[in-house]
């Protein structure tokens, strides 16, 4: 069995290198709970490059535009028509950012503007490691404390033959993540729980 | 009256323990002297002055207990709260967890009464306050500010042969400056045991300095920033942290120093092995009464050596019950610094903020110690070793614990709400979200 490697897309339009500790607490994660054997170090791929088909799990972020040229665009319908899960992460946690409505819109481009929808709270993601009965657990940074909480109660998801390939949160679980690893220790419960579940239903599903 | 000597308060809790019939006996006597005043809108808007003594019984039949207090002092009313405090005792239930009144105790001297304190008149306050106004009318800002001061003493004396008696005084001044216009403000606090090492208009200076260069600003993106905090603004979630090392709350599991099966923490690395902590009453920038509420001499203890708990404070039926050292709870914290000025911490800070003051600091989870609330009063970015802009308001969310493992440098120690705090630079600190408040 190949070890599980965490492959980050870089596109050319926008900022695709966030949260840089996060990659390392979700591995962690996979080796404290899980017996998946895991590459340690987080690899980059060019999202023009044929590489990435060699991974089945992939995770793209960004605060900014999100325009894919033609290869890149090429790129990523193949892989996730062909089985590759990709989760994609809005850094802004806004519906109403610039990375949210872009991404969306090449999401609508590629695969049409029926693709992409909320998933229900008690999809099989939510139970395909730990249990979340409730859906997507909430981050610190949704709730702001002024009683405004803007939280997602969702995900979204384009799911190609009964199974997510892409995996959409507006919930900026990358920046939740993100923390030195020793810090985990601090925290009442491990946030990076749903991290596993994401990874193991992109490897079991 | 309000102040009394030794020998004056001696005399009253000696003719008062005289009138006891109880098992034992501890009578506490407060008193103070103090003034204040307040300005806003750039003038002066209260001014006040006060003065009261106060003497409390706690009288012991077994371990039923009765607590009466009055502020007169002939020997009818002397006679009359300590008869009260004896008929509550004997309807009182018993306590479980009695421990008996400590006897004779030997308290080291410490030094925290200044007569440049204890001096101060209405027309220095009036003074200060003129000179804090100035420095906003200087600038075409607005102030509003608060000055208080207080002349304390304690005597306490039971029927086991303790006696203590501690004179102190105090000083706090703060001021907050906003622009015309209100789209900018700044803040400074200050407090002293000796008057003469302020100086209002300087101090005041800061805050119109920050509330001047804190007009319309602009909004950062929450996230987790390396960030520069003041002393006024790291004190509420250090203190926080330091006042609940109690032994027990840590051994029943309900503190950030629990361990799971009825242990603490103590002998852990905890933060960083640059963070050393400990109070001590002598210490000349911020002295304190040498025996706690209880008697209980207080003395130097060390609470965080190099990154690791070293004691947890107790009652003293806990201390008893457990067989543990007993030891009081800190009346000051000390935490050790560096020799870094607040501009060096600048000048090495390729991106992060700048942050005045934390305020409205609500606990989010005691067990993690995990608290929320507000930057204000100044919040500036910080790029490439300089201050570049002001920035909107955050809301955080951060542990001082986590923040304390996140050390990056530390500056040199302040004395702020009658602690030493040093300013900080703390990698990853948590700001969850914007606020539109100034």
């Amino acid at each position: 069995m190949q070890p599980f490697t965490f492959v980050r897309l870089q596109y050319r339009s926008g900022n695709w290198d966030t949260d840089p500790r996060m990659p390392s607490n979700l591995l962690h994660s996979l080796i404290q709970y899980t017996t998946v054997p895991v590459n340690e170090q987080e690899k980059v791929i060019s999202l023009e490059s044929s590489e990435l088909f060699n991974y089945p799990f992939s995770y793209m972020s960004g605060h900014k535009l999100v325009q894919f040229n033609q290869k890149e665009r090429q790129n990523f319908e193949t892989y996730v028509r062909n089985g590759g899960f990709v989760f994609v992460d809005d850094c802004n946690h806004d519906i109403d950012g610039l990375f949210a409505k872009s991404f969306e819109e090449q999401m609508r481009q590629i695969f049409g503007a029926s693709a992409l929808k909320k998933i229900p709270n008690n999809h099989k993601l939510y139970r395909s490691f730990f249990t979340f009965d409730e859906g997507p657990p909430t981050t610190s940074f949704e709730l702001n404390g002024w009683g405004d909480d803007l939280v997602h109660d969702y995900l979204k998801a384009i799911e190609v033959n009964g199974r997510i390939a892409v995996l959409y949160s507006n919930k900026d679980y990358g920046c939740e993540w993100d923390y030195d690893f020793r810090n985990k220790r601090w925290l009442a419960e491990d946030n990076t729980k749903f991290g596993v579940n994401i990874i193991m239903y992109a490897l079991t599903s | 009256m309000a102040i009394l000597s030794k020998e004056e308060a001696q005399a009253i809790l000696k003719k008062a323990l005289g009138f006891s019939k109880a098992d034992e006996c501890e009578i506490t006597l407060n008193g103070n002297t103090g003034g204040n005043i307040r300005y806003a809108r750039n003038e002066v808007s209260t001014s006040g002055a006060e003065e009261n003594v106060s003497l409390a019984v706690e009288s012991r039949f077994g371990k039923r207990s009765g607590v009466a207090t009055i502020n007169e002092f002939d020997d009818k009313s002397l006679e009359k709260v300590i008869r009260r405090s004896e008929e509550i005792a004997r309807l009182a239930p018993e306590s479980p967890e009695y421990v008996e009144l400590l006897g004779p105790q030997e308290y080291i001297t410490t030094k925290a009464h200044f007569d440049s304190t204890a001096k101060i008149d209405p027309a220095f306050r009036a003074d200060a306050a003129a000179k804090s106004i100035k420095a906003a009318t200087d600038k075409g800002l607005t102030a509003a500010g608060f000055l208080e001061h207080y002349t304390n003493f304690t005597a306490k004396m039971n029927n086991k042969g303790l006696f203590a008696y501690h004179p102190s005084t105090y000083v706090d001044f703060s001021v907050t400056m906003r622009t015309e216009d209100g789209t900018g403000s700044g803040y400074v606090t200050q407090d002293f045991s000796d008057v003469s090492k302020l100086d209002t208009g300087k101090a005041s200076e800061i805050a119109a300095q920050k509330a001047a260069t804190s007009r319309n600003a602009k909004a950062l993106e929450p996230g987790k920033y390396t960030v520069i905090l003041e002393p006024a603004a790291s004190i509420d979630l250090l203190q926080n942290m330091f006042y609940n090392m109690d032994q027990r709350n840590a051994e029943e599991g309900r503190s950030f120093l629990s361990k799971p099966g009825g242990k603490s923490k103590v002998g852990e690395k905890l933060v960083d092995e640059r963070i050393t902590v400990y109070s001590d009453p002598a210490h000349p920038e911020v002295p304190e009464a040498p025996f706690a509420g209880d008697g209980r001499p207080q003395k130097k203890v060390t609470w965080i050596d190099k990154g690791v708990v070293k004691n947890l404070y107790n009652t003293r039926y806990w201390a008893s019950n457990k067989g543990a050292v007993s030891v009081p709870p800190p009346s000051n914290i000390i935490m050790e610094g560096g020799n870094q000025s607040l501009e060096d911490m600048i000048k090495s800070t390729k991106r992060g903020i700048l942050v005045t003051r934390l305020w409205y600091i609500r606990s989010v989870d005691p067990q993690t110690l995990l608290y929320t609330g507000l930057t204000r009063d100044g919040t500036f970015y910080i790029e490439n070793g300089k201050i570049q802009y002001p920035v909107k308001n955050f809301r955080f969310n951060e542990s001082p614990v986590i923040m304390l493992n996140n050390l990056e440098a530390l500056g040199k120690p302040q004395r702020i709400n009658g602690s030493l705090i040093p300013p900080m630079k703390i990698r990853d600190f948590t700001f969850t979200s914007l606020s539109d408040a100034v």
